[in-house]
């Protein structure tokens, strides 16, 4: 990080201050019910009822780690998915963001707002929609494919296979749009005259965004990567509503079964809080372990 | 040459007309159905006109629930929210970007890992927390633990970190301003693209909440839009009129919103201080 | 270093008394004095809010309860159930009265988290008499604690399409088989048409098993019998194998689309479906009829129950109850409960009520009631466990198997029982 603002300068309590809201709300609203879910972990506790906690130490985590027949396909589930559904769309979203950029385009407003409208429209919504595209009888999408092959229809929502399609495809529709708007501002604070000097040397459009607009978009994808990942692996909404909620477990051999859907199975409906916080340990550190790889990897990129 | 351009400009607006068409049909659909008379929403073929329906709907979804107040609910604890996530985090994303202090890596590595916990658990003791303040059917839960959410302060401290040249600061330290001035006179101004990002996605998450206002704010009358709404959902009364109607209205200020918001993101570094 | 450790030991030791302070306190609750106004505050979901307006507002009601007023607290079934188990598990007040369907009450049974009507001054025992058995041992613990009230039960039935049933030459009446229904329904199909026999193969599955709340487990061992869970499979390869279902997933815009349509001629469903498809699904009266299940079995699927949080407090719980015995053991309420939303009385005593003999309008004329009325006495008790949400989801893993006929039902149900006994153990 660049600093220009040095402490000698005897300004030294501003920073404090200004940091200061995250961390007395923190402090205030954060910090008990993380100490509550770091405490519960180490109980077999109920999540309701008058029976005494059983403290177990590290009981929840083996369980889970070696016993559960859940939570490693759920793991994996997951990862599929932030892959398929929340990493690859960041090479949309960057394109889509410079095609709006660009100069030439007209009704840039228009193309925004359409292409931002999934993000800020409800999960239930979502997934309704995409629930009545994908309908084995009468979705359109299997209408369409009708024209062009013979075999038989597939049941998108019943099979393996097509609960990860959809949910990836939810899950690009839904959030291409937001990564799109962040590279957009990015791309404001890329100074104009670095494209000038490309200009005169005659690079070509894309060679100029290669060598120009990606370095420089760098910390901007490090954060939207990083957001992908946190959001990513928290996903639970979506295979929630669209494969059925807790009684279905993620649909057909649990495929649409994610991490945090099962923490949330295991705290509100199998009513185990002390082995939900368990899992909800593991999947943050599993997220600080692939920020880590993502902080890495922009670092050797920046050089 | 000439015609190479416009092959690749109408290439370009097919592009973005298909997607953008893919990205907004289902919200025509919304507003069309939404006029359609309750017994008549669900049609094969479906609708692709509005339908005569709109005054009744409206008529059944002011006498089912308190629509006015639901509104002005969801209305108020969106807008307090993303007044105040915009004020703190632009506040704490000048001082990670631009400040030099101690334990400030410590300091900003905190706050994103606590992005990385996962949440959803934290609503059993929160809500404890918030019957002993006395804060349950207020607004108070749904806005003022996140004034300053890590997510906005990330999202601010990156941006500001690379658009806020250092040189237009020292140049304001010169002119004779101190920190705050700073932060109100120059920062303020000049983060606007990213204010706006964080303003659309503060907005946006506040009213899209279920959950939150669902247990914290119990009361029909104290409750959000999309609480109030579920009411209409019930299987066996399904008026799906009114409920169309509820969710197009729903969706309405959002978008409003971010046509608001999103003319700052193109609009607020292009002119002024930066270009120097 | 040492002064933090300590202060981390003593926040820890802190939030354990916290957490723990649930730990009961003995409280003493007062019989209800019928002179002090009340204002009952009452949680439910769907529309039994609109039932329950039907009761107070009635005469019956008005007298005996002047000064009784009720604040409703209303919302979808996933969000009140989801809302009451947040206040519950953080062990905070919740309304005065609480709906609980049946497929939440397992977990609460042998949990905690609600008051024990069978205590003094409650007696409940008294009042449940003439309250069906098998809903009542739902709710009663293995300590004999009753924590929530039925309030309406759900008799499963077959509902079919008579007039595609006598174009087809088929009787659903009396189908002495679910071999039988299948040969019935090949017969039924048109699905070059469109028209099905059935929604989906997998809504008959939980039949065999009583409608799946309960029953989960015998001495403790789970998904036994065997065959009682393998037969429900077996069913349920059948039904598919006959490939005369739609493929739809219940409550989906296509699944109500299709009755809208008329494209569906039979569903195994409780009592309270009919109220769906005279409300909304297809209101016209007259094309459906109720048979009983084939081999007539016997098996419920849903029904509600009330209870008071423990967390209610003690002055506030005799009024409370007062409310709950009358909306479960007032022949009028129950009546009106039924007539306003189709939800099936669980009080015995109404079933000799002429209403119950009366000509169903929407049936065709068909005396429906009676048929509800003797299923309903003769559904069998389901021993319910806390385990029961855990095995179900993992049961409906089984069920897909089949239905994808990825594994055969031997293979389905050795799976399930492998992930049941990894999860619950």
């Amino acid at each position: 990080m660049q600093t220009i603002i040095r402490k000698s300068r005897k300004q030294g309590w501003y920073p404090y201050l200004f940091v200061s809201p995250f961390f007395i709300l923190f402090c205030v609203f954060g910090l008990y019910p993380i100490l509550y879910s770091i405490f519960t972990s180490f109980f077999d506790w109920k999540l309701i009822g008058t029976s005494a906690p059983r403290f177990v130490g590290l009981g929840n985590y083996t369980n889970v780690l070696t016993q559960d027949p859940f939570f490693w396909k759920a793991l994996l589930n997951t990862v599929i998915l932030l892959v398929t559904g929340s990493l690859l769309q960041h090479f949309i979203a960057i394109p889509l963001a410079i095609m709006i950029n660009s100069k030439t385009v007209k009704g840039k407003e228009f193309f925004k707002t359409s292409f931002f409208l999934p993000y800020i429209t409800s999960t239930v919504s979502v997934v309704i929609i995409f629930g009545v595209l994908f309908d084995t009888n009468y979705g359109i999408v299997n209408w369409l494919i009708g024209f062009v092959s013979d075999a038989a229809k597939i049941r998108w929502l019943q099979e393996s296979f097509g609960i990860k399609v959809v949910l990836s495809v939810v899950l690009n529709w839904k959030y291409i749009g937001w990564n799109m708007v962040i590279y957009l501002a990015g791309l404001q604070a890329i100074p104009y005259e670095l494209y000038e000097a490309a200009m005169i040397d005659g690079a070509s459009t894309l060679r100029k965004h290669i060598s120009i607009t990606i370095p420089q978009l760098l910390p901007i994808i490090f954060f939207g990567v990083a957001l992908s990942i946190i959001g990513g692996m928290q996903i639970f909404e979506e295979p929630f509503i669209l494969t059925g909620g807790y009684e279905q477990l993620g649909g057909h051999q649990n495929s649409g079964l994610t991490a945090a859907y099962y923490l949330m199975f295991t705290a509100f409906k199998a009513y185990r809080l002390g082995k939900g916080s368990a899992i909800a340990w593991l999947i943050f550190l599993v997220i600080l372990t692939l920020n880590g790889v993502n902080r890495y990897v922009t670092k050797k990129l920046e050089g | 040459m000439k015609s190479s351009i416009i092959v690749k400009k109408a290439l370009l607006y097919l592009i973005l007309g298909i997607m953008a068409l893919v990205f907004a049909y289902p919200f025509y659909n919304v507003f069309v159905l939404a006029t359609w008379p309750g017994d008549q929403v669900l049609r094969s073929p479906p609708h692709f006109f509005f339908g005569g329906g709109l005054a009744e709907n409206f008529r059944q979804l002011v006498s089912r629930i308190p629509f006015g107040r639901n509104f002005f609910n969801s209305l108020g604890i969106a807008l307090t929210s993303t007044i105040s996530v915009i004020f703190f985090c632009t506040m704490a994303g000048f001082a990670f970007a631009k400040y030099r202090f101690r334990f400030r890596d410590q300091l900003y590595f905190f706050v994103i890992a606590s992005m990385a916990i996962p949440g959803f658990l934290n609503i059993i003791p929160f809500y404890k927390m918030m019957v002993r303040f006395g804060w349950i059917n207020t607004w108070l839960p749904l806005v003022v633990p996140g004034m300053a959410g890590a997510f906005g302060i990330f999202l601010m401290t990156q941006f500001l970190e690379n658009s806020l040249p250092n040189d237009v600061i020292e140049a304001a330290r010169i002119d004779g301003l101190g920190d705050l001035g700073i932060l109100m006179r120059i920062v303020f101004p000049l983060a606007r693209p990213a204010m706006a990002v964080l303003g659309i996605v503060t907005f946006v998450g506040s009213w899209n909440n279920f959950t939150g206002p669902l247990i914290l704010m119990p009361k029909i009358e104290a409750t959000t839009l999309p609480v109030a709404l579920s009411l209409l959902n019930s299987r066996v009364d399904n008026n799906q009129g009114a409920l169309m109607l509820g969710n197009a209205l729903t969706l309405l200020p959002l978008i409003l919103i971010f046509v608001f918001f999103s003319k700052q993101i193109i609009s607020g570094l292009t002119a002024g201080a930066v270009k120097g | 270093m040492k002064a933090t450790k300590f202060l981390a030991t003593l926040a820890l030791a802190g939030l354990a008394l916290g957490a723990m302070s649930c730990a009961k306190k003995a409280e003493v609750v007062q019989a209800l004095d019928p002179n002090t106004p009340y204002e009952v505050t009452i949680g439910v979901y769907g529309d039994l809010e609109k039932a329950y307006v039907a009761v107070f507002n009635s005469p019956d009601f008005k007298a005996k309860f002047p000064k009784v007023t009720f604040k409703f607290q209303t919302s979808d079934f996933g969000g009140h159930h989801n809302r009451l188990t947040t206040v519950l598990a953080a062990n905070e007040r919740a309304n005065d009265i609480e709906a609980l369907e049946v497929g939440f009450i397992a977990q609460f049974v042998e949990s905690g988290g609600l008051t024990d009507l069978n205590t003094a001054p409650f007696n409940a025992r008294q009042a449940t008499k003439d309250i069906v058995k098998f809903a009542l041992a739902n709710a009663t613990t293995t300590k004999d604690s009753l924590i929530a009230m039925p309030v309406d039960i759900a008799p499963a039935v077959l509902f079919y399409r008579e007039d595609l049933a006598r174009n087809a030459g088929v009787t659903m009446d009396n189908l002495p088989s679910w071999d039988a229904y299948i040969d019935a329904m090949k017969k039924l199909a048109d699905t070059k048409n469109g028209v099905f026999a059935i929604e989906h193969p997998a809504a008959v599955q939980a039949i065999p098993l009583n409608g799946g709340k309960g029953g989960w487990l015998k001495d403790n061992k789970p998904l036994e019998p065997k065959e009682k869970f393998l037969g429900a499979l077996e069913l349920v390869r059948k039904v598919k194998a006959a490939g005369v279902d739609g493929d739809l997933g219940a409550w989906s815009g296509p699944w109500s689309q299709a009755y809208i349509d008329g494209k569906i001629a039979t569903i195994v469903n409780g009592a309270w479906f009919g109220g769906t498809l005279r409300t909304w699904l297809s209101p016209e009266p007259g094309k459906w009829r109720v048979a009983y299940l084939p081999g007539k079995m016997m098996a419920s699927l849903g029904g509600t129950y009330l209870a008071i949080p423990a967390t209610t407090p003690a002055d506030r719980k005799p009024v409370a109850w007062e409310i709950i015995k009358y909306l479960a053991t007032s022949p009028s309420a129950q009546l009106i409960t039924f007539r306003e939303i189709d939800a099936f009385p669980a009080l015995t005593s109404v079933y000799k009520d002429p209403v119950m003999d009366e000509d169903v309008t929407f049936y065709g004329g068909q005396k429906v009631r009676r048929i509800f009325a003797d299923v309903a006495l003769n559904i069998p008790e389901n021993k319910v466990s806390e385990f029961d949400n855990v095995i179900l989801s993992i049961w409906n893993g089984a069920v897909s198997e089949v239905v994808n006929g990825t594994l055969s039902p031997e293979q389905a149900y050795e799976t399930a029982l492998t992930k049941v006994k990894a999860t619950i153990y």
